[in-house]
């Protein structure tokens, strides 16, 4: 009862760190022993999460990236062939 | 009995000649007997080889020195290696061909010389680097199950790069793909890939990379040598990034799958074990925004319930004076009035993340071929039990409504 967050928490960093967050957030509510004011405040916080994630499953674009070769080299890690 | 009481015959006693047939069965017996020429295997250039309709294959094998005749049935294994001037290892037995009395060997399996031999290093490869603990199953590394940024190790050009990149997108888009272009066959492909390890991981100083994919297409044997290298295994085995061997096709077996932390049967396959689904993840996102509507409506009642009995308690409890009960119908009244002022705020504050969470859109969820159902009073309804029989009904789908009537109601318990 007593770990209610009251100070705003911090915006997840990755659609892992959401979807982590949102899972437990569910759980916590769901297992009754809040007050009233700390599910509000659970409720909030996880409806915020889920359009994070959606919004992130919605919006997402794979992106490519092409490794320059010879990078190693460049940056002494083998010696020359 | 009789011939006990004879005298033995003596050694020196001339016997009379012998058959054709008897002596050829006796040379037959012979070369039967001897376990060295009964199960023999002789390297030898083919020539004057043929294969009428009956499909035996009759050929000599022949080094400088010497040839011999042999014959391979119709069911033997390895008829396609038997091409003249071919270098082959055969297989079979010593006998004696009795109608012509020429020896001959009688082949069970043919191939061509030399496979044995890389198949006899490449089983000492493995060997040797099971001893040193590179397989070693304690040191597999798991994969992340939502992967920022996954490397390929792959041709540029071909198939394979575009089957990763086509199944990553479809599945979870939400990552990055690197490509670290390698080439994946012939003599240099070896070096081409440790290369591509060192540049990965020159990257890899400065950025995450959750995991790497060496991917190839399926070819030959030949092919996919470069996968069975001694230097590639210990470049994968040094990798500070987990590696997801996939290489050729199902059914191919290379060390780098030994030595990998993971083997995919194919290259679409290792996409498909590193990106989760897409698909199930909106799903599972839309069913805790559902069970944290539950979970908050169900706080609520209780909080009501306990209300209401405390209204009845306090009522029951008044004394049967003017003044306390004048002081109780205060007291219930501030009560009602800060109640109704608390959940008015509460209220506002559910409508308010409800219109959020219909902005995230169940239309989706619709569109696969769910149907939404809402009260007269435009509410959702997620359960049997609040629906009475004969209320009307709206039936939301992605492309209409439909007006209905619950004509029963039945629920699980």
């Amino acid at each position: 009862m007593t770990d209610s967050e009251q100070s705003q928490p911090e915006p997840p960093a990755s659609f892992e760190d959401a979807f982590t967050r949102l899972e437990s957030v569910v759980r916590r509510l769901e297992s009754g022993q809040m007050s009233l004011d700390q599910s509000t405040a659970l409720f909030e916080e996880g409806m915020q999460l889920a359009k994070i994630c959606t919004e992130l499953l919605n919006g997402a674009e794979l992106k490519i990236q092409r490794l320059q070769q010879g990078l190693a080299e460049q940056l002494n890690l083998v010696s020359d062939e | 009995m009789y011939s006990s009481v004879e005298p033995p015959a003596t050694p020196t006693d001339k016997p009379g000649p012998s058959s054709v047939s008897e002596v050829s069965q006796l040379i037959q017996g012979l070369l039967k007997s001897d376990p060295q020429l009964a199960n023999v295997s002789i390297i030898g250039e083919v020539s004057g080889h043929s294969q009428p309709a009956s499909g035996h294959s009759y050929f000599s094998l022949r080094d400088r020195e010497a040839s011999l005749r042999c014959v391979m049935f119709r069911y033997g294994r390895g008829h396609q290696y038997l091409e003249d001037g071919a270098l082959v290892v055969c297989e079979g037995s010593a006998g004696i061909y009795a109608p012509r009395g020429d020896l001959q060997i009688i082949v069970t399996s043919a191939e061509p010389a030399g496979v044995g031999d890389q198949q006899a290093q490449l089983e000492e490869l493995k060997r040797k680097l099971r001893a040193e603990g590179l397989f070693d199953s304690s040191r597999k590394r798991t994969i992340p199950q939502f992967p920022q940024r996954i490397a390929v190790i792959t041709s540029e050009q071909g198939a394979v790069w575009h089957d990763i990149a086509n199944v990553v997108r479809r599945r979870y888009p939400l990552m990055e793909l690197l490509l670290v272009p390698s080439a994946v066959q012939g003599e240099l492909a070896p070096v081409s890939i440790i290369e591509a390890f060192a540049d990965l991981h020159a990257y890899a100083e400065t950025e995450a990379v959750d995991a790497v994919i060496v991917a190839r297409g399926g070819g030959s044997v030949e092919d996919l040598m470069p996968y069975n290298d001694e230097m590639v295994a210990r470049t994968i085995f040094a990798s500070r990034i987990p590696v997801i061997s996939a290489v050729g096709h199902e059914t191919d077996f290379t060390i780098a799958d030994d030595v990998a932390d993971l083997r995919a049967p194919t290259p679409s396959a290792a996409a498909e074990l590193v990106s989760p689904d897409i698909t199930g993840l909106t799903f599972e996102t839309a069913d805790f925004a559902q069970r944290l509507m539950r979970g908050l409506s169900g706080r609520v009642t209780l909080a009501r319930q306990r209300l209401e009995l405390t209204h009845d308690r306090l009522a029951e409890n008044a004394p049967d004076t003017q003044r306390f009960r004048d002081r109780v119908d205060e007291l219930k009244a501030r009560a009602q009035e800060s109640w109704s002022r608390y959940i008015t705020i509460k209220r506002e504050g559910m409508k308010r993340v409800e219109a959020e969470l219909r902005a995230l859109g169940p239309h989706n969820i619709l569109e696969r071929g769910y149907a939404m159902v809402r009260g007269t009073d435009g509410r959702v309804i997620s359960s049997a039990t609040n629906i009475k029989p004969k209320e009307n009904l709206e039936l939301t789908f992605a492309d209409g409504t439909v007006e209905a009537e619950a004509k029963a109601v039945s629920t699980n318990n």
